[in-house]
């Protein structure tokens, strides 16, 4: 985990790295680790300008490179099921965490849209929209508490954690704000 | 201006040709098949160009009826010096009589005592109207050299007179609006602009009526002209015509309004309107523009409108099922008399446009009450299939008339209950935003203006050296006010 | 060396050494001229300086450089990355308040160099350069520099497009990009294109506002072409095409639609919420478009009169079968509803539930009840944020009232009203404040 805690400051060095370099080009590991960094962290735009702008002869020498992009490619259309497919695949050593850490992060996304944006739907499609074999779809489903009749899920939305416990600690920081509020608004 | 008006008249007949100011008007060129109209009677409601107008227009839309249209039209035209009208309704009848289809055995019959043209009248008819013409140009022509203001004026308005009589409407509107620097009195001065109002309708200028309108209101002694009595005629035709102005140009509110002012025992202008057109041009303007209120207040407890509406029984029907909240009556009352005032120059345009607006009012009017409401039920009432009123709804609801959500799977209406605090958060929550916008553009704004940054007049410029005097940068020392 | 260049290395000594930077900097073009007649002794001239000493100077003759090898035809990479390194020097470490003096050179030698990155296509090794270059002519992280352009334009062209985000973000509060609007254009422009091309199409939107109206005596080719992108960012953000703001100058006003004649209909097209006519409209402007380089953003447009109309949807029904939903918005088929509905509850663009069973949408409410400790909290910040913007107008009127000039303007030039006035300016100030309150109200 020691990299994904550092992941923006392994970021800004390797962007530095890039800006630095003499002729505009690093080596494909830096390309690599910031091509799925993006990813990470959803920035799918700058990943599709990353990938843009990697001279072609990088591109066709590193297969993980492409390997890489070819996830970005279907988080951009949010094919789920093509997301899971293209995740699939042995990772090198210097971006196999990002990337399973990537894989987890898509699953927790995909299963929130679904309970907020499904009533009902079929636990075939549900299994290939989080990448997992059935039974193990079955399996999180029911952790979720959602009712399976048949082959059909029937997702119940989760509910936001309310932290009642910071409202009192902030009251009267809130009260200042107020203050300060309607005495603009009076002058 | 003039000239404008010349090139619409070269051919005078051309009453359908949409002018500048309304030339969004859509003339479908639509057919009218059965009409319950008794062409005798309409007919004998109007005088002048009103009559000969009204004639074509419904042999241009109505088959049926076509051929006794234009027959009474010549028959009409003959009294008048109005010769190339003849000559062109002669076209017209020869075109219709030729028609290969003739749906109605009956016009064939008739078929035998179809007038032909009278070369021998229409040379006799321009000679005289010639030798009239000239008379009336040399009485004006001695008049301004004796310069009797009076005796000019008159002489001005003969000639109008005159020319209006041949159906010259250019010549005819020059003439009267001639007659304005001879005017010495508020009469003469109203008098001069119903002249000019009545050719302005004609050729259906309508931004012209609505200045002689206000020039007529706004003549100084305008109030006492003429006495109380006579007043009321003229303040009823100014009503009128600026009534049918608004409604040509689409604006049916106004135009409602100042039809419903007009007074009945002073509706007296054949040569433009009859009483039963007031009554249906203020009646459906009404209808579809007023809400509820306005509805009963103007016009069903109205003394004056009432008498009107006396005149159209149908309409009145109508307008009362429509107060009643009796929609489905009301609706298909509407669509009977619908085939008749296609036929109505005026209004036709207009119908589909302003059968909607009614429709939509109903549609608003029936579900005010409800909480939720069977689409089904309500698409009988309406007269209109489940999946039409769906689409009928959604616009209304769309446009913000109708506050609902339709749940389409069990094709029930819902009154959508709005959670004020909820709104009350989002509008502000918006406002904000717009201010931070503008206020961050205001203060980047500020800055351009202090270190005067400004696009400057390229050296190499083609074609807009003629703006390169506008906003140069007097401007830059003063903060921007919004 | 000649007489003329050892004349120069001695004003620009004896200039430097007593602090006159300013007749140094307008002895500037002269100087440039001579330089460039004597160019192939300006290694020598270079030596006889000192960077740190003689900024100006290195100023001259590193323009000079700079300006003979774009201009020449047979200029190749080998030679420009052997001139680079000197220029890096120059630029990380010339004297900031002598170049500050020059700074319209300075940036034209940027400008220069921006466009030979380019050129050579290696306009990424430039963004630190500018991002220094910036630094140097800056007086504050708000000022808008004419370098600024500069690196917008590398950042595009490298398509690496994050280091321009940081200076974008700011409110320019000081503007000096130079006696005409080109490069302050420029800099909003490219501005408005990087963020379209981060989908962050709020501030594009801005952007290229800022472009349209800037105060014009004639209409500039950029603010037409920025125009063209406001009037396609507008309907994806707005859903419709937002209006200029009525201080833009009239004759951008009244010209501006006529030069974008396809864009409007585009726009009038989209207000009628119906897909395929845009569709259709798009492929006949399809040319123009891929000229303006604007298809790919037409075609957003398309998409998002999509997720329109289903937003619409949202607002008339409460259940509806994703058939009718297709069959509504124009969509293929099912497959492609149901996708369109998932993408924009995920975006919280609608509040939906599908159910697959039956193939019925049920559309649900803003859950938002406006009672959490996150929604105060952020409402909290944004009042914040309205109120820092408040005063900042406000510190800015006050600028304005007691500036002399404002003063002598209102009271037309009378004396004594003026000696007046100057005795009692706070009372004067605070009438004007009221109004002023009122102003940043009713905006």
């Amino acid at each position: 985990m020691v990299v994904l805690n550092n992941l923006e400051e392994i970021l800004v060095k390797l962007e530095e790295e890039e800006l630095n370099s003499d002729d505009g080009s690093v080596n494909p590991e830096t390309y690599c680790q910031m091509l799925a960094i993006y990813l990470y962290q959803n920035e799918l735009c700058l990943a599709k300008f990353l990938w843009q702008r990697i001279p072609a002869n990088v591109k066709m020498a590193c297969s993980d490179l492409r390997k890489i992009w070819s996830v970005g490619k279907k988080m951009w259309t949010r094919d789920w099921e093509e997301v899971h497919i293209a995740l699939n695949v042995e990772w090198n050593a210097n971006v196999r965490e990002i990337m399973q850490a990537l894989k987890g992060k898509v699953q927790e996304r995909v299963l929130k849209l679904v309970g907020d944006a499904y009533a009902s739907l079929d636990l075939v499609t549900l299994s290939k929209m989080i990448g997992m074999s059935l039974d193990k779809t079955k399996e999180v489903a029911e952790q979720r508490g959602w009712n399976l009749v048949g082959n059909t899920v029937k997702p119940t939305k989760a509910v936001p954690k309310s932290n009642a416990s910071t409202t009192e600690t902030i009251a009267e920081e809130q009260l200042h704000k107020l203050t300060q509020f309607v005495s603009f608004l009076e002058n | 201006m003039l000239q404008f008006i010349q090139q619409n008249m070269v051919e005078p007949m051309q009453v359908d040709a949409p002018p500048e100011d309304n030339d969004n008007t859509e003339e479908d060129p639509f057919i009218v098949e059965n009409p319950t109209l008794d062409l005798e009677v309409y007919a004998n409601s109007y005088t002048g160009l009103a009559r000969l107008f009204r004639l074509i227009y419904i042999a241009d839309h109505c088959p049926s009826l076509r051929i006794e249209a234009l027959k009474m039209a010549i028959n009409y035209v003959m009294a008048t010096y109005n010769v190339s009208m003849y000559t062109t309704l002669h076209k017209k009848l020869a075109q219709a009589v030729s028609a290969p289809v003739l749906p109605d055995v009956a016009v064939q019959s008739t078929s035998q005592d179809i007038p032909t043209i009278d070369q021998a009248w229409v040379d006799s008819r321009s000679k005289k109207a010639a030798m009239k013409l000239e008379k009336f140009d040399t009485d004006l022509k001695n008049y301004k050299s004796n310069s009797i203001k009076e005796s000019i004026r008159r002489g001005h308005d003969d000639l109008g007179d005159h020319y209006l009589d041949c159906g010259d409407l250019v010549n005819a509107l020059r003439c009267y609006s001639r007659a304005r620097d001879y005017c010495t009195s508020g009469k003469h001065v109203v008098n001069m602009c119903w002249n000019v109002l009545k050719v302005s309708i004609y050729i259906q200028n309508w931004t012209h009526v609505l200045s002689y309108v206000t020039k007529a209101q706004n003549t100084p002694d305008f109030p006492d002209i003429q006495g109380k009595e006579n007043n009321m005629g003229i303040i009823t035709k100014l009503k009128v015509a600026a009534g049918l102005a608004e409604l040509a140009t689409r604006k049916y509110k106004a135009a409602a309004k100042l039809f419903l002012q007009a007074s009945l025992d002073h509706c007296d202008f054949p040569e433009i309107l009859s009483p039963g057109n007031v009554a249906l041009y203020g009646g459906l303007c009404a209808l579809a523009t007023f809400d509820r209120f306005e509805l009963q207040k103007q016009v069903i407890f109205s003394g004056s409108f009432k008498l009107f509406l006396e005149l159209e029984p149908q309409l009145r029907d109508i307008i009362f099922k429509f107060y009643e909240s009796k929609y489905a009556s009301c609706l298909k009352l509407l669509d009977e008399i619908k085939d008749n005032i296609l036929l109505d120059m005026y209004i036709a345009p207009h119908v589909n446009m302003l059968y909607t607006q009614i429709r939509n009012r109903a549609l608003i009017q029936y579900f005010s009450p409800y909480l939720s409401a069977d689409m089904r039920r309500m698409a009988t009432a309406f007269n209109r299939t489940v999946p039409a009123l769906e689409d009928e709804l959604m616009q209304l609801i769309l446009e913000g008339q109708i506050q609902a959500r339709i749940d389409s799977h069990n094709k029930i209406l819902y009154a959508k209950d709005v959670d004020q605090r909820s709104t009350t958060f989002e509008k502000s929550i918006l406002l904000g935003k717009e201010y931070r916008q503008r206020t961050r553009m205001l203060i980047l704004r500020a800055a351009m203006l202090k270190h005067n940054v400004q696009v400057k007049c390229p050296t190499v410029n083609s074609n807009l050296n003629s703006d390169m005097s506008i906003g140069s940068g007097s401007s830059s020392h003063s903060l921007p006010r919004n | 060396m000649s007489s003329s260049l050892e004349q120069i290395v001695m004003s620009t000594r004896s200039l430097s050494s007593t602090g006159d930077f300013k007749e140094l900097t307008a002895l500037l073009p002269k100087h440039i001229e001579i330089l460039t007649r004597n160019h192939q002794h300006l290694d020598n001239v270079l030596e006889t300086l000192d960077l740190g000493h003689h900024s100006i100077g290195m100023l001259a003759v590193m323009y000079v450089k700079m300006n003979l090898f774009a201009n020449s035809n047979n200029s190749t990479l080998e030679q420009f990355k052997l001139l680079l390194p000197q220029l890096q020097e120059f630029i990380h470490c010339c004297n900031k308040e002598q170049v500050l003096f020059a700074w319209e050179t300075f940036a034209d030698l940027c400008h220069l160099i921006t466009n030979q990155l380019i050129d050579f296509g290696i306009p990424i090794t430039g963004i630190k350069l500018m991002m220094k270059a910036i630094r140097k002519l800056q007086t504050r992280d708000t000022h808008l520099t004419a370098v600024h352009a500069d690196l917008c334009k590398l950042c595009l062209a490298s398509k690496c497009l994050k280091p321009a985000l940081k200076y974008l973000e700011k409110d320019i509060s000081q503007i000096d990009t130079g006696e005409d609007a080109k490069q302050f254009l420029l800099y909003f422009y490219y501005g408005g294109m990087i963020y379209t091309a981060l989908k962050k199409y709020e501030k594009a939107l801005y952007c290229f506002e800022v472009c349209t109206m800037t105060p014009a005596q004639a209409i500039s080719h950029i603010m037409v072409e920025a125009y063209k992108k406001f009037m396609l960012v507008s309907p994806i953000l707005i859903g419709k095409v937002q209006f200029l703001p009525n201080y833009t100058c009239n004759l951008v006003k009244r010209h501006v639609k006529r030069l974008c004649a396809p864009y409007v209909e585009l726009s009038n097209v989209y207000c009628t919420n119906n897909c395929d006519e845009m569709k259709r409209i798009i492929r006949k402007y399809e040319e123009s478009l891929i000229r303006d380089k604007n298809l790919g953003l037409a075609n957003q447009v398309l998409n998002s009169l999509y997720k329109k109309n289903i937003q619409r949807l949202t607002n008339t029904f409460l259940t509806l079968s994703l058939t009718d939903v297709a069959a509504r918005v124009k969509l293929s088929n099912i497959a492609e509803a149901e996708k369109y509905i998932l993408n924009m509850i995920e975006d919280a663009e609608i509040f939906a539930v599908i159910n697959q069973t039956d193939g019925m949408v049920v559309f649900l409410d803003d859950p938002e009840k406006y009672n959490s400790p996150r929604m105060l909290a952020k409402l909290e910040k944004e009042m914040e944020e309205c109120v820092e913007l408040g005063k900042k107008v406000l510190q800015m009127e006050e600028e304005v009232i007691t500036a002399p000039t404002y003063i002598r303007k209102v009271c037309g030039g009378n004396e004594q009203e003026e000696q007046a006035l100057a005795n009692s300016p706070a009372q004067n100030a605070t009438t004007t404040q009221v109004q002023g309150k009122q102003n940043t109200y009713t905006m």
